[in-house]
């Protein structure tokens, strides 16, 4: 037997108590999700038949479509706005020393201790004061915002094993501070700043006292706050169709997972420390 | 700079708002989501609605009810709330003690008010002036399974609490899975299932005296009833687990023999376990013959702030025509609150609803107490206590009834 | 150079400062003043009450039993998930067949919103339909189903491993990312040194990582003091507000009973002793990476 496969086998055998814990919810998830309605309080492991319908039906049951949209809306535009905001500041932070520097840093990691729940009373009469209330947008601005304490501390760290070298000698050669941003550093930064959009795209996607608070209208809920509004004080729970709705909203992000999970961990280890 | 931005944004927003004012046919209409048929309902109201006010646009919130109070406080106190909301009557004294809520007299000619049963219509009149429209009702009953009934050899359904116990005894004995009844022990309405034994053996919430009624006899009895039904093994295992819906489950499967609950099951049932052979009767009666259902009722109230009563008044006047009540209340399988409504062949000749129709005497509803939300949840705090086994019954209500006395002093 | 908006720093910080100071420091500010006001019901202020509510959050006795179980909380999840994370972490670290995959499937639960693992856990809790008490029984564990939920000593711990099943995938990435930067030559060399596995841990693992450990553990600590879901969606705090943890409790202070002005002081409280606990930590963290 090879030194790899006894690595393997003894790691695989290691972590399965763990996998088993980790993979349990999910089984469960889908599980429920193919019960036919009848069976969904039985709780056998395996359903008599399976109810793929139950995926058909779940969709217009539990206004899946536009919440989806919805989800993918937010999370995308709050990356981008929490990116445009913290791009430029975490250069700041990282490249010149100016006064005010080190508050601007403590300002950030106070910033990241504040709960939604605790500030949820005063978000939301400042959305209604900028007349955003129910409006989607209104939680794009919200996500982006708390995003970029965390998205300007990751980046910089990121951006401090980016040689100054390059842009140094970009300015010798006579470009202008501008053009050696954009020609020189940014590509650099591409891995950073890919690795820092997921952190906030899956805090955004995964979000739920904000949305719960701002958002009113069925038409502008987001995938987390609709599988609630399932749950939450009906007089009766369609359990296989909630199951098959947190099914399939998983399954993009564990696909993002699985693509990305690489740089993940290569990204966080350089952000989250230095 | 900065404040720049800032005043440039604060213009802005002012503007938003002020454009928000000018759209002054947009009606903002919150409901609370009943079941999967509440939303659908209330945008074909809409649709209805915009069809004989083409200048009018109706936006419908559909919001849980678990989040709806805390939806409704975040909007009033942001000053964003709709012009018509749909709020537990429980709840009203709190928007008219604000002066949030508008009075409806002025609006209701008698002609609407004969629309209406005046018992449902009573709970939301204070100090002389109508507040609320009864959006939906609800009383409780006893369901029962008389398959087990008759495995467990029990001719007559239990007319007290005493013969409910026996009962529950004999089915429990059918089987491990098999509870003779169901008790609800966790999140909302856990005070209320502990009310309709604490009524029947003579109970008051709030004494003659204004102070709480629990450290009484009846509230020991009936908390002792409870205590020594869940020690027998007469009710299912770990009822501090179970919220009205997982109990409601247990009886739709069968594994129940007796639970109180809402009108809703019956069509739940028809949806769900149509083969299950149940009955409908009285909540048992305590030792001296009293008895008392839970009443309920949501009403739909006006804002106080509104810019569009006038528009929101005939929304309401659409709302409680006979056709539209019936589609409600048929759907969500309410109580009828409408006279008209009630009289209909499908209501009228429904067995179940005759139960809790007849029940409607006996009916109480939760006290006009300001803080009342917090009464209910020092009250669930205390019998699960003692469904737990951590107190003993008088120890538990007579620190509840203190708590509570506290809040009714203030 | 030529003066640019790109050479000039404060101009740089400014759209990502405006945005955060926004978001944070207007309702940082409101959430003082409704604290130290006579509130109603629905927000509206009705006056100055001075300390009036912070001293109603301190003398109710369910404060004091939601401020232990937060402590019991924070600490549990965070180093339970610590103590699971770190050997994790190692085997992943480690060259084997299907490393990929044992990676994706650790950091599942990341991809699900926390509202929805809550939701399904509360599913599989079930006493009756629940799978969790039927995979038992199948397997021989148990012979008859617990209700998990019914009472605080099942339901708490049950939470808090909720709480750490979904904590690792975080914590696990953090520590790979730190695994992964430690070069293998120093292995090497402490093995021509005769160095056992266990001594090379010690002496080179644990002493690279510890600034990854330590970062996961604030991070950890913050957003575990604030999570609400889990409770939340599987007990409400019951039964008995025997599962209450400040964040909960402060969600009914709020919003149920309608007690803002407490609630409000309560959230000031929350964001107070967060900010001593993370310096605190902070500095003992510096001092011993100084030494």
């Amino acid at each position: 037997m090879s030194a790899k496969l006894k690595r393997t086998i003894v790691a695989w055998a290691l972590l399965s108590p763990l996998i088993v814990l980790i993979v349990f919810p999910f089984a469960v998830m889908f599980i429920t999700a193919i019960k036919p309605a009848q069976e969904v309080l039985r709780p056998t492991w395996w359903p008599s038949e399976v109810a793929w319908r139950n995926f058909i039906d779940m969709w217009p049951a539990t206004n899946f479509g536009p919440a989806l949209w919805n989800s993918i809306y937010v999370a995308v535009l709050s990356t981008v706005l929490a990116l445009i905001a913290s791009v430029p500041a975490a250069y700041a932070l990282n490249r010149y020393r100016f006064s005010g520097r080190g508050l601007f840093r403590q300002f950030l990691l106070v910033s990241q201790m504040l709960s939604p729940m605790v500030l949820v009373i005063g978000l939301f009469r400042l959305v209604v004061w900028l007349g955003l209330l129910d409006n989607v947008n209104s939680v794009v601005f919200v996500y982006g915002a708390f995003a970029v304490a965390f998205t300007v501390l990751m980046l910089q760290s990121y951006f401090a094993t980016i040689p100054r070298d390059l842009e140094e000698a970009a300015w010798v050669e006579g470009a202008s501070a501008w053009k050696a941003l954009v020609i020189v550093f940014l590509p650099l930064a591409i891995p950073a700043i890919t690795v820092t959009a997921i952190f906030s795209f899956i805090n955004a996607w995964n979000e739920f006292v904000i949305a719960l608070t701002m958002l009113r209208r069925q038409e502008s809920y987001t995938l987390p706050i609709q599988i609630f509004s399932l749950v939450a004080g009906r007089y009766t729970v369609e359990w296989h169709h909630v199951m098959a709705a947190t099914f399939v909203a998983t399954i993009p992000v564990a696909i993002v997972f699985a693509w990305l999970q690489r740089y993940l961990v290569r990204g966080l280890a350089i952000g989250a420390v230095k | 700079m900065e404040k720049h931005w800032f005043r440039g944004a604060a213009a802005a927003a002012a503007l938003l708002s002020a454009t928000a004012l000018t759209h002054a046919q947009t009606l903002r209409v919150t409901v609370a989501e009943y079941s999967s048929k509440t939303g659908p309902y209330f945008e074909e109201v809409a649709a209805a609605f915009e069809e004989a006010h083409p200048d009018a646009d109706v936006q419908i919130e559909v919001v849980p009810w678990d989040v709806l109070l805390q939806k409704l406080t975040t909007d009033i106190s942001g000053n964003a709330n709709a012009d018509l909301s749909i709020i537990g009557t429980r709840w009203l004294i709190d928007f008219v003690d604000q002066g949030i809520a508008a009075p409806l007299d002025e609006y209701m000619t008698d002609d609407f008010k004969e629309r209406f049963f005046p018992v449902f219509l009573e709970p939301s009149v204070m100090e002389g002036q109508t507040y609320g429209l009864p959006m939906a009702a609800s009383a409780r009953a006893m369901y029962y399974n008389k398959t087990l009934f008759e495995e467990a050899g029990i001719e007559e359904v239990p007319g007290t609490w005493d013969e409910l116990a026996e009962a529950a005894e004999k089915i429990s004995a059918l089987g491990d899975d098999i509870a003779g009844f169901g008790l609800q022990g966790t999140e909302i309405e856990t005070d209320v299932y502990f009310y309709y034994a604490f009524w029947a053996f003579g109970g008051e919430l709030v004494e003659e005296d204004g102070t709480s009624g629990l450290d009484t006899e009846a509230g020991y009895d009936a908390a002792a009833l409870y205590k020594s039904l869940i020690d027998s093994g007469a009710t299912q295992p770990g009822v501090t687990s179970y919220n009205r819906e997982d109990v409601q489950n247990l009886f739709k499967q069968g594994k129940v023999g007796m639970m109180i609950t809402a009108p809703f099951l019956s069509n739940q049932i028809a949806d769900e376990a149509p083969d299950l052979d149940y009955g409908v009767a009285a909540i048992p009666a305590g030792p001296e013959g009293d008895r008392g259902t839970y009443g309920v009722t949501d009403s739909i109230i006006m804002f106080e702030n509104s810019e569009n009563k006038d528009l929101a008044w005939e929304f309401l006047d659409l709302l409680f025509t006979t056709e539209w009540r019936q589609k409600f209340t048929a759907g969500e399988g309410f109580l009828p609150v409408n006279p008209e409504v009630a009289e209909m062949p499908e209501f009228a000749d429904n067995p179940d609803l005759k139960e809790f129709t007849a029940l409607l005497p006996d009916a109480r509803f939760a006290p006009v107490i300001p803080g009342w939300e917090e009464i209910a949840s020092i009250t669930s705090d205390a019998v699960q206590t003692i469904y737990l086994g951590n107190a003993e019954p008088q120890e538990a209500l007579d620190g509840a009834a203190q708590e509570i006395n506290g809040i009714l002093g203030e | 150079m030529t003066r640019s908006p790109v050479t000039n720093p404060y101009l740089l910080v400014l759209p990502g400062f405006l945005l955060a100071a926004f978001i944070i420091l207007w309702p940082l500010y409101q959430l003082g003043t409704i604290s130290l006001s006579e509130v109603n019901r629905f927000g509206q202020l009705r006056g100055f009450a001075g300390l009036d509510n912070y001293i109603a959050v301190f003398t109710d006795p369910d404060f004091l039993g939601a401020l232990w179980r937060t402590l019991v909380w924070t600490v549990g999840i965070v180093f339970g998930s610590l103590i699971i994370s770190v050997p994790v972490a190692l085997i992943l670290n480690e060259d084997f067949y299907g490393r990929s995959l044992a990676r994706v499937i650790v950091m599942l639960p990341w991809a699900v919103s926390l509202t929805m693992t809550a939701i399904v856990w509360r599913w599989a809790l079930n006493g009756e339909s629940g799978m969790l008490n039927s995979g038992l029984q199948a397997i021989g564990i148990i012979d008859t189903n617990i209700q998990w939920l019914a009472r605080a000593s099942t339901a708490f711990p049950v939470q808090i491993l909720i709480g750490v099943l979904v904590t690792i995938p975080f914590t696990t990435t953090i520590f790979l990312g730190g695994l992964s930067s430690i070069s293998d030559d120093l292995y090497e060399a402490a093995r021509l040194e005769g160095a056992s596995r266990w001594q090379a841990f010690r002496q080179i693992t644990l002493p690279l990582i510890r600034p990854f450990l330590n970062i996961s553990i604030v991070l950890n600590m913050i957003y575990v003091f604030n999570s609400f879901p889990i409770i939340w969606a599987t007990t409400q705090g019951g039964p008995a507000n025997s599962t209450d943890i400040l964040v909960t409790y402060l969600y009914k202070l709020g919003f149920r009973f309608g007690k803002l002005g407490e609630a409000s002081a309560l959230s000031v409280m929350m964001f107070a002793l967060l900010l001593i606990f993370t310096i605190t930590y902070v500095a003992l963290a510096m001092r011993s990476e100084r030494q």
